[in-house]
């Protein structure tokens, strides 16, 4: 097995390695940590992390990737596969024909099949791994929820575990601890969820499976990765414009703000959806021009994502920057700056020290509430063409092909059904992290603990 | 206070000229004028003297900002972008790379999107504002959680849903409205109502939310107090005193959106084959037809403007502490 | 003896921990003005929120009752209360800016209490309000009527204030801190107006202060609080003369007196800071081209000069420019004309690398001690900071023991270093913010009224400190206030200050106890007394 090293890969592991410095740092800080510390203490904010936390450990798994050095059946023409494909082998590797519903025994779309007696007859053909496994079709509903319940017993021994190492000596703990007992009910849900799908999976397809056969678990799963990596990275390339011009422009005013401000209001006048696609087709045109660069579609459509992170976040930080502009604006005008200012601390020095850690706050709000914006942004701009390399799983792509099939009759609903509602849950998850964070960040709830601690009685006065 | 708008007006200039900068830039890096003809014409067997004939006609065959070969200014002016950014001045739109006359599509087109935009917009603000004022007042109570909930609920569904959804339970299964499509006269009101409604839902969960959070904070503030302590009861304290105050970044808010209503929302005309200026861009854009696509630019830049100094005019008639200088 | 208008017995309110009002118990007759004394944080204004019901909503009232002619006003259902609320009771608040709704005209403001609770409209309420106004001594009522908050200055919109809180003729007005956001000679017209108002409707007022020269010209009996407790009830004139309780009496003791200085020491010596002709102007910009039409002339032509080891107070009035020019003088802000003359050179003409360094020896401190120090950075980086940007103090290892020593000279703990500033209480910030200023060794400090955001015990304690640093170090102030009483106390000289130029300066017993200008007198004029003279 040789290693391959994804640029979007190297950019996840990027993103988590950054995570962690600013976590180590925040640990020390204590501007930093007093608010992380109230976040810790939301019990919906703790259960919506523990699932943001899960679908970033599937992307991670899903982020190392290599070549297989046997070709055997559909690794023969050498796509990288990832830690996450590994796993789910059986998932990967179970393909039907193609459309079938979920738990289904029988494709979903009628075939001629010459019968024994030579006559044809059109009649759904039995899927080739989903319930292949039964003797006895009408034990399907029974044989469902045996495998269900033993998986998500299995799960929430697995979660129990979890919990264990993570949180040792829970069972001792007090009751008002809500947030840590919300945080562990969740994980024992998810992990009940997750082990009933996983064993269930393994003989059925639970989500039915889409126009070539593939099954639609196996999509949605692999499609985390790129949710997450369009939700992380083109907020981490609009962070360096917004800051370094907005509390440029707004410290030192004059021709410096002139010029970012005119930078931005021009930005921004033009439609974003435009500058997206025009940007976007300067891409096409540049990879046509050179194709042969790419060794497989995997390169390929996992340059495309950068290129698509990189320009929603070129184009995206005017908005930011309005915002970090004003802060700024703001902040000159307090006392401690100007007191900076008198003990000659030179300019740059008063952007870095003074400014920047005071308004990390909304950078750090901005960068939580637009996670979930652009994830849901990945899927309308798709539509459109101009958002990820058809090749990628995406749930973007899911709703795209699955889209013009509900006019069907009787319809293909689980495609859409699955990208959505899995969707919603992440997205759901990081809005309920987002308020959290939101109302701790507040700078009112900032200057409460400004004025509230009682002052020492030892010194004089 | 002229002043002030002559200025801003005379200020937006120089931006307009840097978003037409822009478009061609984007443009012409993608693009030769040669590919242009060939996919305009049809992509197959063309001569040579067909694409420069096609390119004489509109122009394409002069350098696109400078034309070393010219003498003095006319090295500036005898150019592409020169000579379309004095039309775009001056609104003289002329035709779009596929032969049609832009200023007729566009007076055609726009309807639609406004018919589409505007009671969208109205609707949204009305329901988000009442429904906000509810919670508001009801601060605290399990109908404001409950309600916090759906609203964080509604807003973390993507908008294709809706939009699915909504063409499945309306069109499909109800049969109330058709799918997608735009008619003529009174017809239009069928089409357009499940593109307004998608809309109004598909924002309202944020809307609730954003005014909700301007209401509090409001009454927060020490006049409310003062009006409480004058004895006015609570209901006359958020209608007099509140509203009034929460209105203004509301209603700053929504004007800076007006002008570019009329470019359409992009999404919601393409899902609805709503003949919009919305779709027309995305076709523009498919077919790259570059007269088309910098006329829509400019436009949209344009109206984004008019909405900047529409929210300073809408300050100043609604903010008596605002005087503009 | 007849009922008492307002008795508050055994009222204790807390926000869950310990009660920030303890079992307090009050009365007030009709007629008669009770001053409600105490510095920040001892629940005189929760008091007074208490009587009319309009507490944060974190606090919980766990005991007692209060009777308003009687009637137990903690009985009342919301609705009945509200009908007490600006018609038995007026309410004045402290901040003016704050209080007024910013899109409601004035007129309205007022009309609408008339409206809600006599039940007047039209011509008949229009009449009233312009009455109003007249009242509370709004020149020119019927325009003013039709005007916006903003439109008003601070003195006008308290006057507004209470011709809201009075519309209705309410037995009882309570004044939260009225005058405490106002101007000394604004204050003084503001407090004859009240008295007159109480005196002429026979109303009860409950008046809450923290300054003893404010009660002085108010009260007819004192109440002094601290926290949460009445330590010390008394009538005006036995109080002043002979306060009781240890803590009014530590409250007389930190005041600074305006008396006149026994042995004010006179400095000589070459001047350490010459200001000549010193102009700061702000261009007012019209038209389409922004074309300078006019110039606010903040610093209109001050010259004075600082020698070393002295104190000149530089007074003045909200809008003087005294700011501003301290500002000016060590030139952190653009300097329209005029010279600054520092051993020899002129700061106005330096370059920006020489006027950086130049900084080291001439240094600022603030009033707000709570925004003076960015909340993010630890005490110690916080006094090194000045060090580091002017190259002094050595090493790391050496500029920490600096940062030590420091904090032992300003009178708080080494161990401090390694907090954060909001676990400070405000004056110890202030020591902070001194010892800051103090590091890179400067020869001259601007102290841009560093004690008015303090309480008064922690002010005497500051204006100690200052004083004990000038004398071990040599150091001269420009310190700058609006308090008169702190001139007496700690300045040599003083110049004073109006609408941009300087009207009188001198040695201070001569400015302050023979003033020539007239506006000097009716500055000392307005001073409240604190106590028979």
């Amino acid at each position: 097995m040789t290693p391959v090293f994804l640029l979007t890969d190297l950019a996840l592991w990027g993103v988590l390695t950054l995570a962690a410095a600013y976590a180590w740092s925040a640990r020390r800080a204590l501007h930093l940590r007093a608010p992380w510390q109230r976040v810790r203490q939301q019990p919906v904010a703790m259960a919506a992390a523990v699932i943001l936390l899960l679908h970033v450990g599937v992307a991670l798994l899903d982020s190392i990737h290599f070549l297989p050095t046997e070709a055997a059946g559909k690794d023969a023409t050498r796509e990288p596969l990832s830690l996450l494909d590994l796993a789910v082998t059986p998932l990967r590797e179970g393909t039907e024909t193609s459309y079938s519903a979920p738990f289904a025994l029988v494709a979903f779309d009628r075939e001629s099949r010459l019968q024994p007696d030579g006559s044809m007859r059109r009649e759904f053909p039995r899927l080739v791994h989903g319930g292949a496994h039964l003797q006895d079709d009408s034990a399907r509903g029974v044989d469902i929820l045996k495998r269900g319940a033993l998986g998500a017993a299995g799960g929430v021994l697995l979660g129990l575990l979890l919990t264990q190492l993570l949180w040792p000596g829970w069972w001792r703990a007090r009751a008002d601890d809500r947030a840590a007992t919300a945080a562990a009910v969740t994980l024992l849900a998810v992990g009940a969820l997750v082990g009933a799908l996983g064993v269930l999976a393994l003989r059925y397809h639970v989500f039915g499976t889409d126009k070539v056969g593939t099954d639609v678990l196996y999509q949605s799963l692999k499609s985390i990765r790129t949710g997450l990596l369009i939700g992380t990275l083109t907020t981490l390339i609009t962070l360096p414009f917004a800051l370094a011009l907005g509390i440029a422009a707004g410290y030192w005013r004059g021709l410096v703000d002139d010029i970012v401000q005119y930078l931005y209001t021009t930005l921004a006048s033009i439609p974003g959806v435009l500058l997206v696609a025009a940007s976007a087709l300067l891409l096409d045109a540049a990879m046509t021009r050179h194709a042969e660069a790419f060794t497989s579609i995997v390169v390929r459509s996992d340059l495309r994502l950068l290129a698509l992170c990189a320009i929603l976040g070129i184009t995206s930080w005017t908005g930011l920057c309005r915002l970090l502009r004003a802060e700024a604006l703001k902040l000159r005008e307090s006392e401690f700056v100007r007191a900076a200012e008198a003990l000659g601390v030179r300019g740059v020095t008063i952007l870095w020290r003074h400014l920047l850690p005071n308004v990390m706050h909304i950078v750090i709000i901005a960068t939580v509430l637009d996670f979930s914006g652009l994830v849901l942004a990945e899927a309308a701009l798709t539509y459109i063409d101009i958002g990820v390399d058809p090749g990628m799983e995406s749930w973007g792509n899911m709703i795209n092909a699955a889209r013009l099939e509900l006019a069907r009759q009787p319809a293909v609903w689980w495609s859409l059904a699955a990208a959505l509602v899995w969707m919603f849950g992440l997205v759901l998850a990081a809005n309920l992290f987002a308020d959290a964070v939101r109302a701790a960040f507040d700078p009112r709830a900032r200057d409460a603990l400004a004025t509230s601690t009682t002052p020492e009685p030892n010194a004089r006065d | 206070m002229i002043a002030y708008f002559v200025r801003r007006l005379l200020y937006a200039i120089p931006i307009l000229l840097g978003v037409n900068v822009l478009t061609f830039a984007l443009f012409f890096l993608v693009n030769t004028p040669d590919d242009m003809a060939r996919m305009q014409l049809g992509n197959r067997r063309v001569t040579q003297e067909a694409i420069e004939q096609w390119k004489a006609d509109r122009g394409y065959n002069r350098p696109v900002f400078w034309h070393a070969a010219q003498a003095g200014s006319a090295k500036l002016t005898d150019t592409l972008f020169f000579d379309s950014t004095q039309r775009l001045f001056t609104f003289d739109f002329g035709k779009s790379d596929a032969g049609r006359d832009i200023s007729e599509d566009l007076r055609q087109r726009m309807w639609p999107s406004l018919v589409i935009a505007l009671p969208s917009l109205l609707l949204g603000l009305g329901c988000a504002l009442s429904a906000a004022l509810v919670f508001a007042w009801l601060a605290g109570s399990r109908l404001d959680f409950w309600g916090g909930v759906i609203c964080v609920g509604m807003m973390s569904i993507s908008g294709l849903f809706y939009i699915i959804g909504g063409q499945w339970l309306l069109a499909k299964l109800w049969r109330i409205a058709p799918i997608s499509g735009y008619g003529d006269g009174l017809e239009v009101a069928r089409f357009v109502l499940l593109p307004v409604l998608v809309s109004v839902l598909a924002g309202l969960g944020g809307m609730v939310r954003w005014y909700r959070a301007l209401l509090l904070e409001e009454l927060g503030k020490d006049y409310v107090r003062t009006a409480r302590a004058k004895g006015l009861p609570d209901g006359l304290v958020m209608w007099a005193h509140v509203l009034r105050n929460a209105l203004i970044p509301v209603l700053t808010g929504v004007v800076v959106l007006l002008p570019s209503l009329f470019m359409g929302a992009l999404i919601t005309e393409a899902f609805f084959a709503i003949p919009g200026l919305g779709s027309y861009t995305i076709e523009a854009l498919q077919a790259q037809d570059f007269a088309a696509v910098r006329v829509m630019v400019f436009l949209g830049s344009l109206l984004y403007i008019v909405g900047l100094l529409l929210t300073d005019l809408s300050y100043v008639l609604v903010d008596p502490r605002v005087r503009l200088e | 003896m007849t009922d008492p208008l307002l008795r508050i017995e055994n009222l204790t309110v807390g926000f869950g921990g310990t009660p920030a009002i303890d079992d307090l118990s009050l009365t007030l007759a009709r007629g008669e003005t009770l001053v409600l004394a105490g510095e920040s944080g001892s629940g005189k204004s929760l008091t007074a929120l208490s009587v009319v019901r309009l507490l944060p909503p974190a606090a919980r009232v766990t005991h007692g009752r209060v009777l308003l002619a009687g009637e137990d006003l903690f009985r009342l259902t919301e609705r009945e209360m509200s009908r007490v609320r600006g018609a038995r009771i007026g309410y004045v608040f402290q901040e003016p800016q704050v209080a007024l709704n910013p899109v409601m005209t004035v007129g309205d403001q007022i009309g609408e209490v008339l409206g809600w609770h006599l039940g007047l409209r039209g011509r008949v309420r229009q009449q009233r309000v312009v009455d109003a106004l007249a009242a509370v001594g709004i020149p020119d009522p019927e325009r003013r009527a039709g005007e916006y908050p903003h439109q008003f200055s601070g003195g006008m919109k308290q006057r507004a204030m209470l011709a809201i809180a009075l519309a209705a003729e309410p037995d009882l007005l309570i004044a939260d801190e009225p005058t405490t956001a106002l101007d000394v000679t604004v204050q003084a017209q503001v407090l004859a107006l009240l008295k007159a108002e109480q005196a002429r409707r026979g109303m009860g007022m409950l008046f809450i202060t923290h300054d003893l020269g404010v009660a002085y010209a108010v009260a007819d009996r004192l109440a002094v609080m601290q926290a949460g407790k009445v330590v010390e009830t008394a009538a005006r004139e036995q109080f002043y003369r002979e306060p009781q309780h240890p803590y009014s009496q530590a409250l007389f003791a930190a005041l600074p007196r305006l008396e006149p200085r026994a042995a004010a020491p006179v400095i000589d010596g070459a001047p350490l800071l010459e200001v000549r002709e010193l102009k700061v102007h702000f261009p007012i910009k019209r038209g389409i081209f922004r074309r300078t039409v006019d110039q606010m002339k903040a610093v209109d032509g001050v010259s004075l000069d600082v020698r070393r080891g002295e104190t000149l107070a530089i007074v003045g009035e909200s809008g003087s420019g005294k700011t501003t020019m301290g500002r000016g003088i060590l030139r952190l802000l653009p300097l329209t004309a005029g010279q600054v003359l520092h051993q020899g050179e002129d700061l106005a003409t330096l370059d920006r690398e020489a006027l950086r360094r130049r900084r080291r020896q001439l240094q600022m401190i603030f009033q707000d001690p709570y925004a003076a120090m960015n909340p993010r950075l630890q005490v110690s980086e916080i006094l090194q900071e000045g060090m580091v940007a002017q190259g002094v103090g050595g090493d790391r290892a050496a500029r920490e023991a600096r940062v030590a020593a420091l904090l032992e000279q300003v009178g708080l703990l080494p161990g401090h270093a390694r907090r954060y500033p909001h676990e400070f209480s405000g004056g110890q910030r202030q020591r902070l913010c001194i010892a800051r200023a103090l590091a890179v060794e400067p020869e001259l400090i601007v102290c841009d009224e560093p004690t008015s955001a303090l309480d008064v015990s922690v002010q005497a304690q500051i204006l100690e400190l200052l004083e004990d640093l000038q004398q071990r170090m040599g150091l001269a102030y420009v310190f700058i206030t609006h308090n008169l009483g702190v001139v007496a106390r700690i300045a040599h000289r003083v110049a004073v200050m109006h609408r941009g130029k300087i009207v009188e300066q001198g040695a201070v017993n001569e400015v302050l106890f023979a003033p020539q200008h007239p506006y000097t007198q009716t500055l000392l004029a307005a001073v409240p007394k604190v106590g028979p003279s």
